[in-house]
């Protein structure tokens, strides 16, 4: 039974979502609220049980949680500063969370500065020059990918103004910049028709008046047609009811 | 007569060309017969492959979920095929989710391949879930300097030293290999930043099509060996997955009485390649449209 109205669930939802192509109405604004709503609260539920209360309180109470981890006494800090973050939705003590917020962005800061520059500065610098070992067609592509850096560097100096040759080097490097973002634009196109195809599948599928499960028969009432049926004609009958204005108005 | 067709094409209503778009996917979904486009394996993913393909057996490979219920189609493929090949070679699979929903598609995943019957793998001997920890790169770092400092249990509440596969995994360097499937943040660049290029462990990647230009330079560089792009890098490293699979059926760690089927990235590639054919077609006679109108208007 359960099984079945989530199956109606998933449909009506990703109906709701597709809605939207149309216009904006009440279907897509439901299902966004529950969307954000069950994210929400999902995320608060899986932290809390799965980090906050093995990681930090199993060390502070091991006795009681039994996550596996010993007494450890300095664990009393994250606690009080996870205590003065939430001390955001007070106007008088707000500025207790400040400290809690200067030690995280300390931290990340002092953490990200060592692996930005050895990952991302160092090794591609690296992995910029040329192989002159390499095949003839390695040689090339690594040829190319030395310019694209270089110009690419050159458009993004402002301390000199970009005529003469830093202009055309300039000019270069928006080239290989707009390459760039037009595999961009194709990769993105190509993710959300992957996820359009995703949604088709699962409504294909819960188009039938039975499914097999776990090689089980489940009546599942064909949702896809009754739910399509029924959002065409309420949003035809919104519409019609008022012409000039935004359906959900 | 033919600027007029343009300038019409290029005033289509957008949501007649949702609805083309729609059954550009739609139809090759319901009639996979009518249209074949064979798939043609790229380097990135041959790298991937031949990488995973020379671990030997009692390999231990980290696989890392780092995607959600949106992104499923893309990435869910590789996860199942990427776990088909380690558990056809013997390989031992730890996994671990950095998501919140990561917890469920590695659930899923490993659901999926023990559902086909076509290993005989137990948890705990030939592979182990941990549970999701917040956290991100810290998390990543940690798991880099000292496992146990964060996790205690796996998802079942079984204590990690109770588990014979923990036995000696204490840190990145435990591990041969690391692997990612991952939708954003964290994602393919924070392993290589947090963990894999300090420790040089072997790290691949399967990621979002929208990731791609992203990681292509750690690629490049050789801090990420392969990557699967999206759906298509998906299917490619199915069929190439699959086709090894048919190819050692006599394995003994493979069940020869089970059909091999192959995963459904590559029943999704028609719809895929349609879809962007018809984009293409849009974007030339919006162009031309538009150059037509600004040509007509100066």
């Amino acid at each position: 039974m359960y099984e079945i109205l989530g199956i109606w669930c998933v449909v009506l939802l990703t109906l709701s979502i597709f809605s939207y192509l149309y216009g904006d109405n009440p279907f897509y604004k439901a299902a966004e609220h529950i969307f954000v709503g069950v994210s929400a609260g999902y995320i608060f539920t899986i932290t809390f049980w799965d980090t906050i209360w093995p990681n930090l309180f199993g060390r502070l109470i091991p006795g009681y949680v039994k996550a596996g981890f010993e007494f450890d006494i300095t664990y009393v800090f994250p606690l009080i500063l996870g205590i003065f973050m939430l001390f955001r939705l007070s106007k008088k003590y707000d500025w207790l969370s400040r400290i809690s917020i200067a030690y995280i962005v300390g931290m990340m800061a002092g953490l990200k500065f060592y692996v930005f520059l050895n990952s991302n500065l160092l090794t591609q610098i690296k992995s910029s020059t040329i192989n002159l070992s390499g095949t003839y067609y390695s040689i090339i592509n690594e040829i190319i990918i030395l310019i694209g850096v270089i110009c690419g560097l050159v458009y993004f100096f402002f301390s000199k103004e970009h005529t003469g040759i830093v202009g055309k080097v300039s000019r270069i490097g928006v080239y290989f910049l707009m390459i760039k973002f037009g595999a961009s634009f194709g990769f993105a196109v190509m993710g959300r028709i992957s996820l359009l195809i995703g949604r088709f599948e699962e409504l294909i599928k819960f188009s039938a008046y039975k499914i097999v499960k776990d090689s089980d028969e489940l009546i599942i009432y064909n949702p896809t047609l009754f739910i399509l049926v029924f959002m065409i004609i309420t949003l035809t009958y919104w519409a019609y009811k008022d012409k000039n204005k935004d359906i959900l108005e | 007569m033919l600027k007029k067709i343009f300038i019409k094409l290029g005033q289509l209503d957008r949501r007649l060309i949702f609805v083309l778009i729609g059954l550009s996917v739609l139809i090759p979904l319901i009639k996979p017969g009518w249209i074949n486009i064979p798939i043609k394996t790229t380097s990135n993913s041959e790298i991937v492959f031949s990488e995973l393909n020379s671990l030997n057996k009692g390999d231990k490979v980290l696989v890392s979920f780092e995607y959600g219920a949106s992104t499923k189609p893309e990435i869910h493929p590789m996860s199942v095929a990427l776990l088909q090949h380690l558990f056809a070679k013997g390989v031992k699979v730890y996994t671990v989710p950095l998501w919140p929903e990561g917890l469920m598609m590695a659930k899923y995943a490993l659901d999926e391949v023990q559902s086909s019957k076509l290993f005989n793998i137990k948890e705990h001997i030939d592979y182990v879930s941990l549970p999701y920890k917040a956290g991100g790169e810290i998390i990543i770092r940690g798991i880099a300097t000292d496992i146990r400092s964060i996790f205690t249990q796996d998802v079942n509440n079984v204590l990690l030293e109770n588990i014979p596969m923990m036995e000696g995994v204490y840190d990145i360097t435990d591990f041969d290999f690391v692997f990612d499937l991952s939708a954003g943040v964290p994602g393919n660049a924070e392993w290589v930043q947090f963990a894999c290029d300090e420790y040089k462990i072997p790290l691949s990647s399967g990621c979002t099509s929208i990731m791609v230009t992203d990681a292509i330079p750690y690629v490049e560089s050789g801090q990420i060996r392969g990557i699967l792009a999206g759906m298509p890098g998906a299917a490619e490293y199915e069929q190439m997955v699959f086709n090894y699979l048919n190819d050692n059926k006599n394995n003994l760690l493979i069940n020869s009485d089970v059909d091999i089927t192959p995963g459904k990235a590559t029943s999704r590639m028609s719809a895929q390649s349609i879809a962007h054919l018809l984009m293409v077609l849009f974007i030339v006679l919006g162009n031309i449209s538009y150059y037509i109108l600004r040509k007509r208007s100066s």
